[in-house]
């Protein structure tokens, strides 16, 4: 049920993630500009 | 009569834009693979291998990674490749944690260290670093994930070709029982790894994976300042000169798979952020004259750009019109989207408030 549930909130999620990253883009946020690639973990996650 | 025949152009509009917007997100997700599965079999041009040894440039850029930069150094040094013809360079962009003193007790063992005290990003470390290459081939590493001991022998065995002028390696993101992960990142990760395998027996792929890629040096464009995906335009770059950018999966690199689709999220945003920044810079990408990849290329890295898009119209476009089948795709769409959030709301249980989480002096405690 889980599994099931996770696929649409991922592909919704990376969807969204398309949007944001035009935002950042045209607004020239530098925190992405400058961010490494070292935020694959999530702090407050359980599975962390 | 004019009412009448307004609302049937109306809805023969809306039709046309539903159903435009349904094949391209269809295409983007199923029928991309599907076209690529059939060109792989009609023409795969599979390059030609061969053991070689020649002098390689590991460049690694880094901003803080005092941590992770001891562990990097001796997975370099375990490497099988002959040390005399390995050179390992570690670009460091205004380190504030003392990264520099790390590199610094290895400086004698065939590492040499670019120091920049500005933080100006990894763009410019990397040029940096390039200009002290002086391998044949340039390998490309972060300082998080680990190489396989084989790797660089076998990215280089790609260059034997002379038409190959980038090899991307694979990046294996291993869960908590040190096998691939099957989560849904860890899937996705498995999606865009068979595009990229296939898109480079074909030609080539549309961008490396940052955390092992190798070039052939003469090949290397200074990247503008403020560069997000190097490892996307210098392969990129090369494709347009005329070379292939092809993926090695036997060159692996490792990596923790992201604990849960947020945390990857990040990640995505600067990457598709980075896109956008590459349709800016390599405009001559999107010309099918001058770029030979350009089917792949905007079938996949441009085609996952618009794709929110045309979600975003199927599904208006379908609530203004829930008649006959229509009801049904709009049925579909709203329960693949009350899916999505009730993912969201199971995925926030998981997360642990943060009054929860014990600082680092609990935690040694």
């Amino acid at each position: 049920m889980r599994r099931l549930l996770s696929l649409p909130y991922t592909f919704v999620l990376m969807n969204w993630a398309a949007l944001a990253g035009l935002y950042y883009f045209v607004t020239g946020r530098k925190d992405v500009w400058l961010k490494s690639k070292s935020s694959h973990t999530h702090k407050h996650c359980k599975t962390a | 009569m004019i009412q009448h025949r307004f609302a049937v152009q109306k809805k023969s509009c809306m039709e046309t834009i539903f159903w435009v917007n349904f094949a391209f997100v269809l295409y983007v997700y199923f029928g991309y693979p599907g076209l690529l599965m059939l060109c792989r079999r009609l023409g795969a041009r599979p390059v030609k291998k061969q053991h070689c040894e020649p002098a390689v440039s590991i460049v690694i850029a880094a901003h803080n990674e005092q941590e992770r930069l001891e562990r990097k150094l001796k997975n370099c040094f375990e490497l099988d490749y002959p040390k005399r013809k390995l050179q390992i360079i570690v670009s460091l962009d205004g380190p504030t944690d003392g990264s520099e003193f790390i590199v610094w007790k290895y400086v004698s063992q065939r590492v040499e260290l670019v120091h920049s005290k500005q933080h100006l990003g990894k763009a410019v470390a990397l040029n940096r670093a390039l200009r002290r290459a002086t391998g044949e081939i340039v390998v490309f590493a972060d300082v998080r994930q680990t190489f396989a001991r084989n790797a660089i022998r076998e990215l280089v065995a790609n260059f034997a070709d002379e038409s190959v002028g980038a090899v991307s390696g694979e990046l294996l993101l291993i869960d908590e029982s040190a096998q691939e992960a099957t989560t849904d990142v860890g899937l996705y990760w498995r999606y865009e790894k068979a595009l990229r395998s296939m898109e480079s027996e074909i030609h080539s792929i549309a961008g490396a994976t940052g955390a092992i890629y190798a070039i052939r040096r003469e090949l290397y464009q200074d990247l503008p300042e403020d560069t997000i995906l190097d490892d996307v335009v210098t392969p990129l770059q090369i494709v347009l000169k005329g070379k292939r950018t092809v993926f090695e999966p036997h060159a692996r690199a490792y990596d923790v798979v992201a604990c849960c689709a947020l945390a990857e999220y990040g990640r995505k945003v600067r990457t598709l952020c980075g896109n956008y920044q590459l349709l800016a810079q390599l405009p001559q990408a999107l010309l099918p004259w001058r770029n030979p990849i350009f089917i792949q290329f905007v079938s996949h890295k441009v085609g996952r750009l618009l794709a929110p898009w045309a979600l975003l119209a199927l599904f208006i476009t379908n609530l203004l019109m829930v008649r006959g089948i229509y009801a049904v795709t709009f049925s579909l769409q709203a329960a693949w989207y009350a899916f999505a959030v009730a993912g969201y709301i199971l995925s926030r249980r998981d997360i642990v408030p943060s009054i929860l989480i014990p600082n680092d002096s609990e935690r040694a405690a």
